[in-house]
């Protein structure tokens, strides 16, 4: 077989594999607190021949790898919703949450009350405050969020706030080796140790939105379908080219 | 091809954001609606290279590595149980709450619902129901001579009675709040009723104890926001145009390989 089919195919493998990406991100375009990913290419260099005696070294044939999947960790668009529950991350944190696979991490500001009346995430995970799970009591009102995350609110009849605890906000010095876990949150894998975010700030009522870039997935969905078309056309070209081959030179002269 | 799948799950989210949106924009007029929204989040993902994973014996850990993620689902549609505006209608059946509560009402099978529409009427006994016939507890029956009924901010219905000069106190209209009032099941008819989401109701009564207090001659409008719900609706219909884009895009790539070779 020779090299340019299979440089073809491994470019077709990965182009196959970043429209997986392009589809995900055009996906979650409305998901709360979604980061979108970009596929990172890297030549991989296929050793030559060794054998000395070839007039002419061998070249290397140099084949695509996906090498990774990057996440772009610019903060998304915030949206006003009114909805006191709604709160949206001013810098690079996250909001620590406890599911019973343990602790987890997600930007998503969408809260809720559960029947326990703990702050908990769409998805009915506690959000973790400094000291534990946020609980409201049945006859608190008006939750105020402030923004270096202490809750707050009127508990009946009173005329002084309450404080029901502080939100515990993380930060990551390399938040790439965050592993995304699906269902907004991310997990800290190797090398990634939670630390106290020191200069985040929440604003209450407003909800990140996903910082997927419409325009430019478009753009990029195109990009990988023309050059899957192109790569396409040069493998035919080449079936062609070895066809017509061994056509002429298996052609007997009568 | 997952492209293929990953924007069909895109598709089907718009969707159903798209009908939530067009149920809020439907009740931009019904009293005490209260509005909804899709919330999703992003679905399982394949680590094809996991990062952290170490790559070499000298223990260099992947930065990052390939994660390729497959679509998004749609986790809920919680409520937005903020307070609507009130609006003065001069009908002195018509209630509104500022604050905290729902009214509770008693179906005709016994059981009870919660309602913010306070549109009361008077049926055919005198008592004070819903529109639709289902009588607000504690029930309160009005006598037919009486005149000039009042309903205080603590939901106390008091009238004048024929013959008498002084008003009588008839009743008054409980409140009822839960601990997660998002997670009341909607019914129609302007109904909640409790869920094991929303946890037990608390029985009480108005401008006392963190309830809110009720307003007479007031209707409590729905909390849709017309510019909100546009906006939101343009962003929707986008979204499904390009994930629509995708399926045709990865469709095509598989027309060009199926095409490769003749």
């Amino acid at each position: 077989m020779e090299n340019v089919s299979l440089v073809g195919l491994s470019r077709q493998m990965t182009l196959e594999r970043q429209l997986d990406v392009v589809a995900n991100n055009v996906a979650n375009i409305n998901t709360n607190g979604y980061k979108a990913d970009r596929s990172v290419f890297q030549e991989y260099l296929s050793s030559g021949a060794h054998e000395d005696n070839f007039v002419g070294r061998d070249r290397n044939v140099s084949f695509v790898w996906d090498r990774a999947t990057l996440r772009d960790l610019t903060t998304g668009p915030t949206e006003q919703t009114k909805n006191p529950l709604d709160i949206a991350i001013d810098g690079n944190a996250y909001l620590a949450v406890q599911t019973p696979a343990g602790e987890r991490y997600t930007r998503d500001g969408g809260l809720q009350i559960n029947t326990q009346g703990q702050l908990v995430t769409a998805s009915g995970y506690a959000v973790l405050g400094t000291s534990g799970p946020i609980v409201f009591q049945p006859g608190d009102k008006d939750i105020n969020i402030a923004k270096d995350g202490n809750v707050s609110v009127v508990e009946g009849a009173n005329k002084t706030d309450s404080i029901r605890g502080k939100l515990r906000l993380v930060s990551f010095a390399q938040a790439q080796r965050l592993l995304k876990e699906g269902g907004n949150l991310y997990s800290a894998g190797e090398g990634a140790t939670p630390q106290p975010a020191v200069t985040a700030q929440v604003n209450q009522g407003y909800i990140e939105k996903s910082n997927v870039n419409s325009v430019l997935e478009m753009s990029r969905m195109i990009e990988v379908t023309r050059a899957y078309t192109q790569i396409s056309a040069m493998l035919q070209q080449q079936t062609d080219m070895r066809k017509t081959a061994i056509e002429k030179l298996a052609e007997v002269p009568a | 091809m997952q492209a293929l799948y990953t924007a069909a799950s895109g598709m089907a989210a718009q969707e159903l954001n798209v009908q939530v949106i067009s149920n809020n924009i439907a009740n931009m007029r019904t009293t005490g609606f209260k509005k909804q929204r899709a919330a999703f989040q992003d679905l399982i993902y394949a680590h094809v290279r996991r990062v952290g994973a170490t790559a070499s014996d000298q223990g260099t850990i992947l930065p990052v590595g390939v994660d390729i993620g497959g679509g998004v689902k749609t986790i809920g549609t919680p409520r937005l149980m903020s307070q609507g505006t009130l609006s003065t209608t001069g009908n002195e059946l018509d209630v509104g709450i500022r604050g905290e509560g729902f009214f509770k009402i008693q179906m005709p099978d016994g059981t009870f619902s919660y309602t913010r529409d306070g549109s009361f009427q008077l049926d055919a006994q005198g008592r004070m129901v819903t529109s639709n016939g289902n009588p607000v507890q504690p029930t309160i029956t009005v006598p037919a001579t009486a005149s000039g009924l009042t309903i205080n901010a603590a939901g106390s219905v008091s009238v004048t009675l024929a013959g008498s000069t002084t008003s009588t106190v008839l009743g008054q209209i409980g409140l009822t709040r839960f601990i997660n009032k998002a997670g009341l099941q909607p019914n129609g008819d302007n109904l909640f009723t409790e869920t094991p989401a929303s946890g037990a109701p608390q029985d009480g009564v108005a401008n006392a104890d963190g309830f809110g207090d009720m307003q007479q001659n007031n209707l409590e409008q729905a909390n849709v926001e017309v510019v909100t719900e546009i906006s939101d609706l343009i962003a929707a219909q986008r979204a499904y145009e390009m994930n629509a884009k995708v399926v045709s895009a990865a469709d095509q790539m598989l027309q060009s390989t199926s095409a490769m070779f003749r």
